[in-house]
């Protein structure tokens, strides 16, 4: 780990920022239920990686940001199986999952 | 000249540094493949690079049990449930006619604006960073911060898989007709 001075924070940071901004439009512009997933996804994961970075800038020796990693972690796992499952239930109420046909409140 | 290019690709700070910019593209490419492929079973499948890339930015920032848990969770887990809901919703292959709704033009806009105003405070550099250590034993502290301080979030954690996994059964089981 000689080498970690080489790449400066804001290189992880920056990282960061782009795969957040991918999985925003992916998030705003995709009409498929399981591809806004998977934008969210992308910046879950973003997320992680500027909590990682900053732990392991910030000395390294308190533990906090990968405790929160491994939170967002957890949380996201929790958040695809739930979301998939919905996903399963409208299929079968709708027969698809483009969530622009998807408007009714009450099927 | 070749004496020190020499010396500078077996002191590790060059391969650590070609690590670096493989593994960002490696987020950033298939990241950009996920958003934009037409079939939803590529991206998906596209995730897999991109979720193992970052669990090698993990690795060279020495967080070597998030980079596994990355892997088993992400690539192992997620990523096959999504394959397994895109399976049982659209099945194979069967691209749709139009992927993207109206937004996808200001979305875009917003998305981009949004990263140049976090580029641009990044470039003021409000983080004065020491030079990082070696942490020693990460494993290790990472498993007693997450049983002596932060116990009860570990606790909770546990129980929202628990509530996440039957609420996951319960909402997906077939209605009784």
């Amino acid at each position: 780990m000689t080498g970690i001075n080489l790449v400066p924070i804001h290189a992880y940071l920056v990282v960061s920022v782009l795969l957040f901004a991918i999985g925003l439009v992916g998030v705003f512009s995709r009409r498929n239920a399981i591809a806004v997933l998977l934008g969210i996804e992308l910046m879950l994961n973003a997320a992680n990686i500027n909590f990682v970075a900053f732990w392991r800038y910030g000395g390294g020796v308190q533990m906090e940001g990968q405790v929160f990693a491994v939170a967002v972690i957890t949380v996201a796992a929790a958040e695809a199986a739930i979301a998939l499952a919905i996903v399963l239930n409208v299929f079968r109420r709708f027969k698809t999952i483009n969530i622009d046909q998807i408007n009714l409140m009450k099927g | 000249m070749t004496a020190t290019l020499g010396q500078y690709l077996h002191s590790g700070a060059f391969w650590y540094l070609f690590a670096f910019v493989c593994f960002a593209a490696g987020v950033l490419i298939p990241g950009l493949l996920v958003v934009l492929s037409r079939n939803l079973l590529h991206a998906a499948l596209w995730l897999l690079p991109c979720l193992a890339s970052v669990a090698g930015l993990f690795l060279l920032l020495g967080a070597e049990m998030l980079a596994a848990i990355q892997i088993l969770v992400y690539c192992g887990g997620i990523v096959v449930l999504i394959l397994f809901a895109i399976m049982l919703t659209q099945g194979l292959g069967h691209a749709d006619v139009r992927v993207t709704n109206q937004q996808l033009f200001w979305g875009s806009v917003g998305a981009a604006a949004l990263a140049g105003v976090m580029l641009h405070l990044l470039s003021l550099q409000m983080w004065p960073l020491g030079t990082p250590t070696i942490p020693g034993d990460v494993t290790g502290r990472l498993a007693d911060a997450l049983l002596s301080p932060y116990l009860l979030a570990f606790e909770v954690a546990s129980v929202v898989l628990l509530v996440a996994m039957i609420g996951a059964i319960v909402i997906a089981r077939a209605e009784p007709e």
